[in-house]
């Protein structure tokens, strides 16, 4: 306990600074979410489902696969002169090398959602409406949400022989779930559905934007919890 | 013994069908599908359990038969999960006319069989030795189930087109779903048993054994 | 095999004082599935001992320094280190013990002032910016400090790893095959990093299997044989060629 708050800091300065030295992921990040989004405007010309409705999931396509990115990126800078033992060595408890990466995580998300979203704005009739802070949160929801399972099994993955896809298959199927409400909330933000939805099917299972956020937040908190836990159990031997 | 189960299981869950078909009479046959649909449902949910339980079990006490266990458990379940989508889909196909449709219970039933399959393509992915697999095997399992609760709510709870509940005509029916309930779950019990000493051979034939 | 035991010494365990051991094995014993690795294991090792545990490929020596470390989880038995068990009391123990290992466990985009004080912070050494100056003076990397530990040099990296495990201070330095690929000036310059730290006070133990340059320099040498610890004997007490000799023939014929 007594190391908590020292090797929380020192770790996640250290990956931020490593990481802003390369100057390889977020720039990767940003191209691949550009790409993502400018892809799915294109096709989005084809088909006769509204460009506003294709807006916010592309915008969540972005988020998922850069955070990807950013979290195997996160492990892979310990494996190159072993670093993940130096780690292990010092008095740090695992469960703090996991906070520290995933507030990393969370940091590039951010930085990387910083110049994603007017690239959206850019590419589909969106708008927001003054919904600006109920944005940022459910945004930030997702972050926590995404780099939560993505950050455990990042540290695990780096063993195996398929390694990036591996890691993508893990994250995304874990997240699914957590995907419903996001869409609904960002689909109600952007104004393409109304706050409440009754009927059957998907959208009306979540019900309602509160409902949303509070099955988000519900995810996140379940989420960063277990992995926590179960960290300690990933990486030691 | 194991051979007596499972032909007691099979003739369970012949049992049933014939229950079903003639003292039941339902109609029309399209809706025999139920009596592998329902069953299936419950014993893909429960196989993740035995998954759960397998992985906590491996993590406390780092003894490879419970991690054999989950591993087994993962694969007969991911058996249930394919039937389950599968029996689901014949039947709304013959029933409503359409093969598939992204309501909560079927989003979440898929959800369900992606996170068997990807349980076992981890599980093949990860070097054999030391105690690695079975490790983030027993760490995916524990975090996947995490995702298993929904599917067992959204069928409860939220109106679907999915039934939640369905009635019978006669209480034939409702023995011959219970026969069939007890057949399969039964199967998979002596399924798991199977594998897992399968499984247990295996690495002691191949002196990895947990190197 | 045999070793020339001088007349008069057993083969067995050279205990220390009990009060003053740095390091306690206690019936360790670690398998890999079939394979066993190490096989009741029991040695104690005192403070400003510098102990060389000798033993061919294979033989156990990297396994019995990463249990001793912390890294690793015996099958059975116990590591203390400096009276704390390092698995159950990590927190008191892990700062008590530095590695050094095959690859430099720095990071090579950092600069070495940076990695440092990283480990530094890890540790929670207090004074940081002092202590790796000092450091830095003593290990002879001052002028580098700024440099990205991505460009030094292999001998340059070896003293940047050294600096990494003493930076906080551990009465324990564990350091697995050091010299592997250095040239003749940087081993030597490795001796006396090594030398002034048994000198203040510290506890070396070092696995190599190049004895024959290393017995000069070690108190204590063990030697690791198919899971058993066969040969364990201060320096002083035995005829070093004669031992150097042996082990050779022993490891030619090992098979």
């Amino acid at each position: 306990m007594k190391y908590f708050w020292l090797s929380f800091k020192a770790i996640f300065i250290k990956d931020i600074v490593a990481e802003l030295r390369a100057k390889q992921v977020l720039p990767t990040m940003i191209v691949l979410g550009m790409l993502i989004v400018w892809i799915l405007r294109i096709a989005s010309e084809a088909s006769s489902v509204s460009t506003t409705v294709i807006g916010p999931v592309a915008l969540w396509i972005a988020l998922l696969f850069a955070g990807l990115l950013a979290q195997e990126r996160s492990f892979a800078i310990e494996q190159q002169q072993d670093c993940i033992y130096a780690l292990l060595l010092a008095p740090v408890d695992a469960g703090t090398i996991y906070l520290a990466k995933l507030f990393v995580n969370v940091v590039m998300l951010c930085i990387f959602e910083i110049i994603i979203i007017p690239v959206v704005f850019l590419s589909f009739p969106l708008s927001v409406q003054n919904r600006w802070l109920s944005l940022i949160a459910v945004l930030m929801l997702g972050n926590i949400g995404i780099s939560s399972v993505g950050t455990l099994f990042s540290a695990v993955v780096q063993l195996t022989r398929t390694r990036g896809s591996l890691l993508s298959i893990i994250v995304l199927v874990i997240l699914a779930p957590m995907m419903i409400p996001a869409t609904f909330a960002l689909l109600t933000l952007f104004g393409v559905i109304g706050a409440q939805v009754t009927g059957s099917g998907t959208l009306a299972f979540v019900g309602s934007f509160n409902a949303a956020v509070g099955y988000m937040t519900a995810f996140d908190a379940i989420f960063v919890v277990a992995c926590w836990l179960l960290f300690g159990f990933a990486i030691k031997e | 013994m194991r051979r007596i189960l499972l032909l007691l299981a099979f003739v369970l869950l012949l049992a049933s069908m014939w229950m079903a078909l003639t003292l039941g009479q339902i109609t029309p046959v399209k809706r025999n599908t139920l009596y592998a649909h329902v069953p299936s449902s419950v014993c893909a949910l429960l196989c993740f359990v035995v998954v759960l339980v397998g992985s906590i079990g491996y993590l406390y006490s780092a003894k490879p038969t419970w991690d054999l266990i989950a591993a087994a458990s993962a694969e007969v379940g991911a058996l249930f999960a394919t039937m389950l989508n599968v029996t689901g889909m014949i039947f709304s196909r013959a029933e409503w006319n359409i093969w598939w449709t992204p309501s909560p219970r079927l989003i979440t039933s898929a959800i369900l069989w992606f996170l068997y399959v990807v349980y076992l393509i981890l599980r093949a992915s990860l070097p054999r030795s030391q105690h690695l697999r079975a490790r983030v095997c027993a760490v995916f399992g524990i975090i996947a189930f995490l995702d298993v609760p929904m599917v067992f709510i959204s069928a409860r709870f939220m109106p679907d087109i999915h039934r939640p509940s369905f009635s019978f005509d006669s209480s034939w029916q409702t023995a011959a779903l219970v026969l069939s309930m007890a057949a399969i779950a039964l199967l998979a019990a002596v399924l798991i048993w199977l594998r897992t000493d399968l499984l247990k051979n295996t690495a002691k034939l191949e002196k990895e054994s947990f190197c | 095999m045999s070793f020339r035991i001088p007349r008069g010494m057993s083969k067995n365990k050279q205990t220390d004082d009990a009060n003053n051991s740095v390091i306690s094995v206690n019936s360790l014993s670690k398998a890999f599935g079939a394979r066993l690795v190490l096989n009741n294991i029991d040695l104690e090792i005192g403070r400003t001992q510098s102990v060389f545990i000798c033993g061919v490929n294979g033989a156990g020596k990297s396994t019995l320094l990463r249990i001793i470390a912390g890294l690793l989880q015996p099958d059975q038995g116990s590591v203390q280190v400096c009276g704390y068990n390092i698995r159950k009391e990590p927190e008191k123990a892990k700062p008590q013990v530095g590695v050094i290992a095959h690859k430099s466990m720095v990071y090579p985009n950092l600069t070495v002032f940076e990695n440092l004080s990283f480990f530094a912070s890890l540790y929670g050494v207090k004074n940081g910016v002092a202590r790796i100056e000092e450091l830095l003076e003593e290990i002879g990397l001052f002028s580098y400090r700024y440099d990205k530990a991505g460009i030094l040099s292999r001998g340059l990296l070896q003293r940047l790893a050294i600096a990494r495990a003493l930076v906080h201070n551990p009465a324990v330095l564990l350091a697995d095959e050091p010299f592997t690929g250095l040239d003749a000036e940087a081993r030597q310059h490795l001796v006396t990093i090594l030398a002034s730290f048994t000198d203040n006070g510290g506890t070396l133990v070092m696995t190599t299997h190049d004895i024959a340059n290393s017995i000069q320099y070690c108190d204590r040498v063990m030697v690791l044989d198919r899971t058993r610890l066969i040969f364990d004997a201060m320096t002083c007490d035995i005829d070093t060629a004669s031992f150097a000799q042996d082990y050779l023939l022993y490891a030619r014929n090992i098979n």
